[in-house]
């Protein structure tokens, strides 16, 4: 606690070193699982230099599935956190609310009717205008809902997952719009975004989720103590003097920027957003400054369990990681309604 | 010189219709001033003109010289700090997290946290999840949290609505003598939204009565002021001396005291 009272920006996590081994672990055991089992001698081959099968697959397919993984759960780990609370919403998991729905929106407007215009575009711009359109719809679907949940339903938590409801089946209406006018080309295209997989991991993706998980990182360093005043409510953070506005525009984008590179390079895996953030307030208590961090640590170790499940229990196929989530997921979310609905009482 | 803390000219609100204002008051640093009305008098809204939490429509609401609504965040908590109506705070944090949060502005350190939390009478709350306290509880922490935030300053104001509404009478009174004292040894002018009349005439030296958006009357506390009080509410009040030496104050409806 005295920690806490003496470092009110960054409060100590005294387990994180137990939590990278954990983690570093975790890594290994999925590496070596799938359908070639690998083992020590061909982790002693890859660091030796030597271009045994074993060492290939590792380098080549393994390792950049696995830190795919571990950079996407835990993009979403924070991204179900920041969302959280920046709606003051212990149920606000970004695909509730519809917002990676929006970027899949936005990636099927572009595939299929702006899909003369996006080929239009130089071939090097190319890889990046799906991951810019899953972030502007993040984005556009974040501003919805702020407008929405200060306009229609300001402070209910029901409300603000039944405007989430009604914007995500707006969402998808647009989408299902766009698979019906798809060609056959396109619309292989398109139901990729619908199943969630990590079956794309490359080392370049890898490293741009990373950089932008250790921004969203550094931003929540930055604003963990302004999320804890912002639980008291918008008027007594502005009053105790977190500037409100600039905060909220801040994380909002970060949460876009997690949410949107997501969806555009795995498609919808829903729940570990909000598995994340409550393992991670269980943990270590409701301080944003360690349940950010915590939340990003929990959805890396889900992801990477879910995705290796995936991989390997109908091996030589895999099944969609996003409809494992969601198969042990949704049951959890019962749980958490019912813990809800006691802590809040009668404020739905 | 006069020092005006606060400083209302003219100060409008027009919202859903209704009007607010044009407000003309000003408030002196140690002042006690109370704001007494029926419900929905426009109390709250006067006082979030007066915290800077809504910009007047028209005229101006000054902070030491300055628009209270434009100043800086940071600058403007060092020189007011508000006691909100309810109190509802979203996740479990503990106690002293919440009552650090008033020190958002100031220096960290835990020296004023633990300090606040003994000022509100509740110490043996550090530690605990503030969702998990009872209602009196939380408004202790609430009312800590606030007391951290103007701590170290001086001259500053504090805004306080109707804080003390659902609580036991025992608490509301050794909240407000906290309050007042707090204020007292600061130089703080404190201005409080209240229902009871009697905490007003006992604790306040100056009473606004505010009523369909208006000030009606500006009086000082204190048996003079019944008629208007009276007039306000549309009771019969009558002060009666009891045996220390004060007086305690009964209050009838106006049909039945005859």
């Amino acid at each position: 606690m005295d920690a806490l009272l003496k470092a009110p920006r960054w409060p100590a996590l005294p387990g994180w070193p137990l939590a990278v081994a954990l983690l570093a672990v975790a890594v290994v055991l999925a590496a070596n699982s799938g359908a070639i089992p690998l083992g020590l001698a061909d982790w002693q081959a890859l660091l030796g230099g030597e271009q045994t099968q074993g060492a290939m697959v590792l380098a080549q397919l393994r390792l950049p599935r696995v830190a795919f993984a571990v950079v996407v759960g835990a993009a979403l780990g924070l991204a179900g956190a920041l969302s959280q609370g920046v709606f003051r919403n212990p149920l606000a998991e970004p695909t509730l609310l519809g917002i990676p729905s929006g970027a899949v929106c936005a990636v099927a407007l572009m595939l299929t009717v702006l899909s003369a215009w996006a080929g239009g575009l130089p071939a090097a711009w190319r890889p990046f205008a799906v991951p810019v359109a899953a972030l502007g719809g993040a984005w556009v679907m974040c501003g919805l809902l702020q407008g929405v949940a200060r306009l229609l339903v300001p402070g209910a938590v029901a409300g603000l997952l039944l405007a989430g409801l009604a914007l995500n089946a707006l969402a998808m209406a647009v989408v299902g719009l766009c698979t019906y006018l798809a060609t056959d080309e396109q619309l292989r295209n398109l139901t990729f975004w619908q199943l969630g997989s990590l079956a794309l991991a490359s080392w370049p993706v890898v490293a741009m989720l990373g950089v932008a998980v250790a921004g969203a990182l550094v931003m929540s360093r930055r604003w963990g103590q302004g999320l804890n005043a912002l639980a008291l409510g918008e008027a007594v953070a502005a009053q105790v003097g977190v500037p409100v506005v600039r905060m909220r525009r801040m994380l909002v984008l970060t949460l876009a920027v997690l949410s949107g590179l997501a969806v555009a390079w795995c498609g919808l895996i829903g729940f570990i957003g909000l598995l994340a953030p409550h393992a991670a307030r269980g943990l270590v208590g409701a301080d944003a400054r360690r349940v950010l961090p915590v939340a990003a640590w929990f959805g890396a170790v889900l992801l990477l369990l879910a995705d290796t499940a995936a991989r390997t229990v109908v091996v030589p196929a895999e099944l969609p990681v996003g409809i494992l989530t969601a198969l042990f997921g949704a049951p959890v979310l019962f749980v958490l309604l019912k813990r809800a609905q006691r802590e809040i009482g009668g404020g739905w | 010189m006069t020092h005006h803390m606060l400083l209302l000219e003219e100060a409008l609100l027009t919202r859903h219709g209704q009007r607010f204002g044009g407000f003309d008051l000003r408030v002196d640093p140690g002042e006690r001033v109370a704001l007494l009305g029926p419900s929905g008098a426009g109390k709250s809204t006067l006082l979030k003109l007066m915290s800077g939490d809504i910009v007047p429509t028209s005229g101006r609401a000054l902070l030491d010289g300055r628009p209270v609504a434009a100043m800086d965040p940071l600058q403007r908590a060092r020189r007011r700090a508000v006691l909100p109506q309810s109190h509802q705070v979203a996740f479990g944090l503990p106690v002293e997290l919440v009552v650090s949060l008033g020190r958002w502005a100031g220096d960290d350190g835990g020296r004023w946290v633990r300090q606040a939390l003994s000022w509100a009478s509740a110490g043996h709350l550090l530690g605990r999840r503030y969702d998990r306290l009872s209602g009196g509880e939380q408004a202790r922490v609430q009312l800590a949290r606030v007391l951290a935030q103007l701590a170290d300053v001086e001259r500053g104001l504090l805004l306080v609505d109707e804080p003390l509404a659902s609580l036991d009478p025992g608490l509301q009174l050794e909240l407000l003598d906290t309050l007042s004292r707090f204020c007292r040894e600061r130089g703080h002018a404190l201005v409080a939204v209240l229902h009871d009349i009697q905490q007003a005439l006992g604790g306040f030296e100056r009473l606004l009565l505010v009523s369909r958006g208006q000030v009606q009357a500006d009086v000082p506390a204190g048996t003079a002021a019944l008629p208007a009080l009276e007039a306000l509410f549309g009771l019969r009040l009558q002060a009666l001396q009891v045996p220390d030496g004060g007086w305690a104050l009964c209050a009838r409806r106006l049909e039945t005291a005859a």
